[in-house]
């Protein structure tokens, strides 16, 4: 049988766990109700139990204590009872399906923000201040340390009368525990600090405080950090000593082992590896705390795929693997893997488009699976057939949008044609799978393809939709996602041409597809500050060419989330890429053989030159608008959607009509927005059709 | 001259008749002795005219020829007896014994125009030979007896046409008394009557079985196979005289009609077996000789005319290739078809045995699994204890908690390992679930049924196995065992009681429609409307007679079955059984897609199946192909809440979809 290993049921306290799964602790974002769990943030769950997870430890950094500070994440509030009788809803929802769910309970010490909501002095040990939330706090008194030890025994009474399997308390991620544990932030000399059993002091009196609320047989894990990474931090061996010390006290049920610190942007980036990383690259400090301990260590990090967790596994490196972003795009995983439907898992391809909005405050999605935590708003993951007739739809664009829109008006039970004018799907995705290190993106195109291939849509390669192409098809249904184009001409004295010849700027489109040679030494101009411009900049710094970029922004890749931005600087500073920001570009003009170009610093209006031999820009998209003109007068409901319906995703009510088609368009031929707004626009517009 | 000559060529033709006919009891009789007990051929025409009619009649054309022409020559034969051998010249005789030849010539015209383009199922050589010399005896016979009734001149007596005409009766004679006991094609039906008489499965007929009822599919009564004695001195078939005489009575009885080369799947894809041609190579081997005189079809992709035997001559290789014997899916087609009711499976399996167990030369991946067994009481040679491990969030009960006993006993089988077939099990326990089922399972304790075993002919092993199993039930109390695995249901349900083990064994469809009759669950009718057919499995269907059960859930779900040809008893199997996907004999196509193609034909989008074996056969065509799915898996699916029935299992849980 395949995946023997990752379906062997697994003892973890008094718990048995039908598998080797687990979607690990992760800030959903989703408890706006003050902290309470909502209906989305259930039904999330239960979706994951309904594909099949072992474990979902929800409620990720969810604060036991009043001061570490739930609003900012929406994190789940466990410093009040009014949490009881939710926690039994959530329990119920994911029982009902056959697995375990457990939360991660905290105080976060220092690693948070003050300046809001209850303005909370933040806590932690020696009052060092954190910088990836350029946090300052204060010293924590040996009061407060007795009242959050309690806390903590507080919260766990209230995750067990919930009805929750267990909980798992965070050591990771450098929140008060393990804040306590690092040399690096604890410089007391007291009781609470200096010697290792000090620095393990407050943890261990945590430990013991819960383990006497909640008594033996509820389970209680750590999650901690496999090495800091910091010279001054905690390394593999004194994680390894550290584990072993808790782990002799019988106390602990299991262990998470996540690599890396996190208390600077580029450990941070570590922590949940994006698609720049290799598959599981700290496995090993996981496997070796696992050496050391005598209970199951749940390991997540970059584990995508069910051969990869399998072979993770049967190497008896982990018990556990924590398959956290895979849940997120794809809840069903499991259940696929089980009826032998692998070639149907959405794979998460590490976008990481989910922690770079929960960083924001920004509730977690997905980029490529809209449904994912929409599902209390009937956004399926499965898509039922219509009961109602068959229609011929029509979709114009390859890109994210249009293969989403293919896809569910095929799952529909439609008959589908899709027209893409490139010789392959993917539209922007594609070029942007083109960046050193970015090629893990075009896993949302391979999916699709795989997708419309066995839902049987008529993919037209190569082929631009006209009006009368549309004609002669007769469809019920037309959806435009056919993009736009680099945006180039907005200010003429950049000196864009549609000749080649004659433009003295190429987009980053261009360069990024292999059309435009890149120069020797090459200026790249990004207004956008997100991936476009990094990408180009990067690529072509990777071919060769000596490369600055520039923003009129504060600084190049600013727009880009707290996981993605540090690995695009490692790479870039490592070619001696010079980023540069506040200039805007005035001009460009031909000098000899060479381009000037002419900037204007945006707070002073000096002006300063660079000669290069190639000017690239990102300036965003312009939309495509003009098959929309030519069909819009035709179209039944003059191309409008109805907002209402679109916002409550349900059925468009022009459907219910009859006449000629009824005409819809999404994503970046309306205008630029993302992946996800054209994925989710599809999605919404589609699935009742 | 001819009234002289009459009686004399009777009685010689019935003399050196008979003495072949001791011959061809002594053949038999090189078998293993039981005792021949005379008066069981008591039981003969009863079971001729009932029994094998049966058979026949499932070919309207053929039974009618066969009345006419059978009866008409017993007829004649028992009169001429009378009216030329002894001499009572009874016009009223002489008028009857017309008849008789007139209704056999009538059967032997059809005869005759079958045999002007015989099908390819059919032999020619004697069999040729034959339908002329029905003509011979019965025109012989009507001619002559003619004057009987004073219609010819009785100068017929004298000249040059008596002599022509006494030439065409000798002929007539020789095929038809003197070939009777000397191997002609009307062996048949000496060796025939003899067969139905001392027939090693004496539940197979109207007359002697006890246990089943009479609307028990005819088929399915005796399939259970013979234990073997593993303190023997030869373990299993190695030469024909190792087979039980009346087996080799059996083989004798064969007419090389063909029909079970016809229904054969392995024949039809082109695997090297033919069930017809391994019956006459068993004559072969019975009588010593070569197979150069078969006049049929060959084992596909083996010449004809290369092979010999003799009673005490090793029958594998010289005789039948061992590819012959393991491209056998134990299906039964052959059997049921069979008029002669010969038993193709218990030969095969028999001969197996010697294989595997005196030789150890078990193909390769069927001698893994039986090592597995050995080590580790399942095939796929997996640790017993994870029997469970599929359902450990599902809190199944297990019996062991329930020392009081319950109601269902559900025996998961060796799918519990597989994960296709754990979706199935899992549709089946939230189906118990929702009928209020009060039911527990052995869990660890359970162990593979012995079903491979046996039919690799691994005797050891599954005695072995069903020892232990049936010890482990007998600890327990339930009312019955349900279980989703056709293959664990005849096992446990028919061939455990060999060994003491007795119990009250249902399949998950006839469960299920139990469940459905008593108002148990409940099901929300189709959202759309779907083609679906239905494949019977072997060991459900032929071997146990429940066709109609399956069907039954089938139209609760609110669905039409669109039947494929191959149905009910004739079903063709999906080629996984008898160790067959084991010993995965090359042919020219897979048994699987054949029956895929007859699934398409119906123009089902899913086809219903009810065997892991059938579900892992068929979802192993490749795709593009009509879904494959349970009847569990679409009754759970179809599931709706009833009032709450009186739950004695533990609580009730919806379950992931799978
Ligand atoms: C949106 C998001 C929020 C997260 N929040 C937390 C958290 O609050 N606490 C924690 O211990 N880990 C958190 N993580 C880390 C995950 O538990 C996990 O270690 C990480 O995603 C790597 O595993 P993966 O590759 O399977 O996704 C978060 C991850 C994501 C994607
Ligand atoms: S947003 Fe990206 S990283 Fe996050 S789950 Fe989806 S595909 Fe994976
Ligand atoms: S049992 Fe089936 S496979 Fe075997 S010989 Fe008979 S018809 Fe062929
Ligand atoms: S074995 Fe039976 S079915 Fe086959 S040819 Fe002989 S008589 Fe016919």
């Amino acid at each position: 049988m395949a995946h023997e290993a990752l379906f062997k049921p697994i003892q973890i306290g008094n718990l048995t766990i039908r598998n080797r799964v687990v979607s690990t602790a992760h800030a959903e974002v989703h408890a706006t109700d003050g902290g309470m769990t909502t209906d989305r943030y259930v039904k999330y769950y239960e979706e994951k139990s309904k594909g099949g997870c072992g474990l979902c430890i929800c409620g990720g950094s969810s604060p036991v204590s009043i001061d570490s500070p739930q609003q900012w994440w929406s994190s789940v509030n466990v410093a009040t009872d009014r949490i009881i009788p939710y926690f039994q809803n959530l329990a119920d929802a994911v029982h009902k399906h056959g697995g375990k769910i457990m939360i991660q309970i905290t105080h976060m010490g220092r690693r948070s923000r003050w300046d809001g909501h209850n303005w909370s002095t933040l806590l932690s040990p020696s009052g060092v201040r954190e910088p990836v939330h350029r946090a300052t706090c204060k010293t924590i008194e040996e009061e407060e340390i007795w009242r959050v030890i309690s806390d903590f025994a507080q919260g766990a009474r209230r995750v067990k009368e919930g009805g929750l399997d267990g909980c798992e308390l965070s050591a990771v991620h450098q929140h008060l525990i393990d804040q306590f544990w690092s040399p690096r932030v604890n410089k007391r000399t007291d009781q609470w600090g200096g010697s290792f059993e000090n620095r393990m002091r407050f943890g261990m009196e945590v430990l013991k405080a819960v383990r006497a609320e909640v008594g033996d047989d509820f389970c209680v894990g750590m999650r901690i950090c496999g090495d800091e990474f910091h010279p001054d931090g905690l390394s593999q061996d004194d994680m390894k000593q550290i584990a072993a010390y808790y782990d002799a006290t019988g106390m602990v049920d299991f262990f998470g082992v996540v690599g890396s610190g996190c208390d600077t942007h580029d450990t941070l980036a570590n922590v949940i590896p994006n698609m720049s990383y290799p598959p599981e690259p700290f496995l090993h400090l996981a496997a070796g705390v696992k050496e050391v301990v005598s209970v199951p260590v749940i390991h997540a990090q970059n584990i995508k795929d069910p051969t990869q967790a399998e072979r993770v596994l049967e190497g008896g490196y982990v018990d556990l693997v924590g398959m956290t972003r895979a849940h997120i795009a794809d809840p069903h995983i499991i259940a696929k893997i089980k009826a032998g439907e692998t070639d149907q898992i959405r794979q998460c391809v590490g976008a990481n488009y989910c922690i770079d909005r929960q960083y924001q405050g920004l509730d977690v999605l997905c980029i490529q699976n809209a449904a994912t935590s929409r599902e209390y708003m009937g956004l399926p993951h499965i898509i039922e057939k219509t009961t109602g007739a068959k229609r011929k739809i029509v979709v114009v664009g390859g890109g994210p949008g249009g293969m989403e829109a293919a896809r569910v008006a095929a799952e529909r039970g439609h008959d589908v044609t899709l027209f893409e004018a490139e010789p392959q799907l993917g539209g922007q995705i594609t070029l942007a799978a083109r960046a050193p290190q970015r090629d893990q993106i075009a896993g949302i195109t391979r999916w699709y393809e795989m997708e419309l291939a066995r839902l049987g849509v008529d993919v037209k390669l190569e082929t631009r939709a006209d009006d009368a192409v549309i004609r002669d098809l007769q469809p019920d249904v037309v959806v435009l996602a056919n993009g736009g184009h680099p945006f180039l001409e907005q200010v003429p004295e950049w000196g864009y041409s549609d000749d080649p010849d004659e433009s003295l700027v190429v987009s980053s489109w261009d360069i990024l597809s292999g059309k435009v040679e890149p120069g020797n030494n090459v200026l790249v101009y990004d207004t956008m500050c997100e991936f476009g411009g990094m990408s180009a900049a990067d690529y072509l710094a990777s071919k060769g060419a000596t490369v600055e970029i520039v923003t009129d922004d504060t600084k190049p890749g600013v727009a880009i989330g707290g996981t993605t931005f540090p690995t695009y600087y490692r790479s870039l500073y490592q070619k001696s890429v010079v980023m540069t920001g506040d200039l805007g570009l005035h001009k460009v003009y031909r000098e000899g053989e060479k381009l000037v170009a002419v900037f204007e610093n945006e707070y002073t209006g000096e002006q300063e030159e660079r000669v290069v031999d190639q000017v690239v820009i990102e300036n965003g998209v312009r939309p495509d608008e003009s098959l929309y003109y030519a069909l819009k007068a035709r179209s039944r409901n003059q191309g409008q959607i109805d907002l209402e319906a679109l916002y409550a995703a349900t059925a468009q009510p022009t459907l219910a009509e009859s006449g000629e088609f009824a005409l819809f368009r999404l994503g970046d031929c309306v205008a630029q927005r993302n992946t996800h707004a054209a994925i989710y626009d599809a999605l919404r517009l589609c699935k009742d059709l | 001259m001819l009234q002289t000559l009459l009686p004399i060529l009777i009685f010689a033709a019935l003399l050196v008749g008979a003495a072949g006919a001791c011959r061809r009891i002594r053949l038999w009789r090189q078998g293993q002795r039981t005792p021949m007990v005379w008066r069981r051929l008591a039981l003969m025409p009863k079971r001729y005219l009932n029994d094998l009619h049966h058979v026949v009649a499932r070919d309207k054309a053929i039974a009618h020829t066969h009345v006419a022409t059978a009866g008409g020559y017993v007829a004649a034969m028992a009169l001429a007896l009378v009216v030329h051998g002894f001499g009572w010249r009874n016009p009223i005789l002489g008028g009857l014994l017309l008849a008789a030849s007139l209704v056999m010539f009538i059967g032997t015209v059809a005869v005759n125009l079958r045999r002007v383009n015989p099908p390819p199922k059919l032999s020619k050589g004697p069999w040729q030979r034959l339908s002329k010399s029905l003509i011979a005896y019965s025109v012989g016979m009507f001619l002559i007896s003619l004057p009987l009734v004073g219609v010819a001149p009785t100068a017929l007596g004298g000249g040059v046409l008596a002599i022509v005409l006494a030439a065409v009766l000798v002929w007539g004679l020789l095929e038809m008394v003197v070939g009777m006991g000397w191997g002609g094609p009307m062996k048949h039906a000496f060796a025939g009557s003899f067969h139905l008489a001392f027939h090693r499965r004496p539940e197979r007929f109207d007359d002697n079985h006890a246990d089943v009822g009479h609307d028990v599919h005819r088929g399915s009564r005796s399939t259970a196979l013979f234990p073997l004695d593993l303190t023997a001195k030869t373990l299993g078939v190695e030469k024909p005289a190792d087979f039980q005489w009346e087996q080799l009575l059996g083989f004798d009885a064969c007419v090389q009609c063909g029909r079970c080369q016809n229904v054969c799947p392995a024949y039809a894809a082109g695997q090297p077996l033919n069930p017809k041609k391994l019956i006459q190579d068993m004559i072969v081997g019975m009588a010593g000789g070569s197979d150069a005189h078969y006049a049929g079809s060959g084992y596909p992709g083996i010449d004809v005319g290369k092979h010999h035997g003799g009673p005490s001559e090793p029958i594998v290789p010289q005789l039948v290739e061992a590819q012959t014997l393991w491209a056998c899916t134990t299906c039964r087609a052959c059997v049921e078809e069979c008029p002669m009711m010969i038993e193709h499976v218990d030969a095969i399996v028999d001969m197996r045995r010697f294989i595997t167990l005196e030789k150890g030369e078990t193909p390769e991946k069927g001698a893994a699994a039986l090592d597995n067994l050995i080590a580790t009481d399942n095939p796929g040679g997996l640790d017993n204890a994870s029997r469970l491990d599929w359902a450990a969030d599902l809190e199944i009960p297990r019996i062991k908690d329930r020392p009081e006993g319950v109601d269902v006993l559900l025996w998961l089988g060796d799918g519990a390992f597989d994960m296709r077939n754990q979706r199935t099990l899992r549709s089946l326990v939230k189906i118990l679930r929702a009928g209020g089922v009060d039911f527990a399972v052995l869990g660890d304790e359970e162990r593979d049924s012995g079903d491979v075993a046996r039919r690799l002919g691994d005797e050891a092993t599954f005695q072995r196995l069903a020892e232990r199993n049936i010890a482990t039930l007998a600890r327990y109390r339930f009312a019955r065992i349900v279980t989703a695995d056709p293959h664990s249901f005849h096992v446990l349900g028919r061939e455990y009681s060999a060994f003491g083990g007795d119990y009250r064994v249902l399949h998950h469809s006839t469960f299920i429609a139990e469940l459905f009759d008593g108002g148990r669950i409940n099901v929300a009718a189709p959202t759309q409307p779907e083609t679906v057919t239905y494949h019977d499995p072997c060991y459900l269907g032929r071997y146990n007679g429940e066709f109609a059960a399956p069907r039954q859930v089938l139209a609760a779900l609110g669905l039409e079955v669109a039947e494929m040809e191959r149905s009910g008893y004739r079903s063709r199997c999906c080629g996984g059984g008898g160790g067959a996907a084991l010993s995965d004999v090359p042919g020219r196509a897979r048994i699987p897609d054949m029956r895929m193609e007859d699934v398409r034909t119906t123009g089902a989008t899913t086809v219903a199946v009810a065997c892991p074996q059938c579900t892992a056969m068929l979802e192993g065509v490749v795709e593009p192909r009509p879904r494959i799915r349970d009847l569990a898996e679409m009754v759970a699916d179809a599931l709706v809440a009833t009032a709450p029935a009186a739950t004695v299992s533990s609580s009730t849980r919806e379950e992931e979809p799978a």
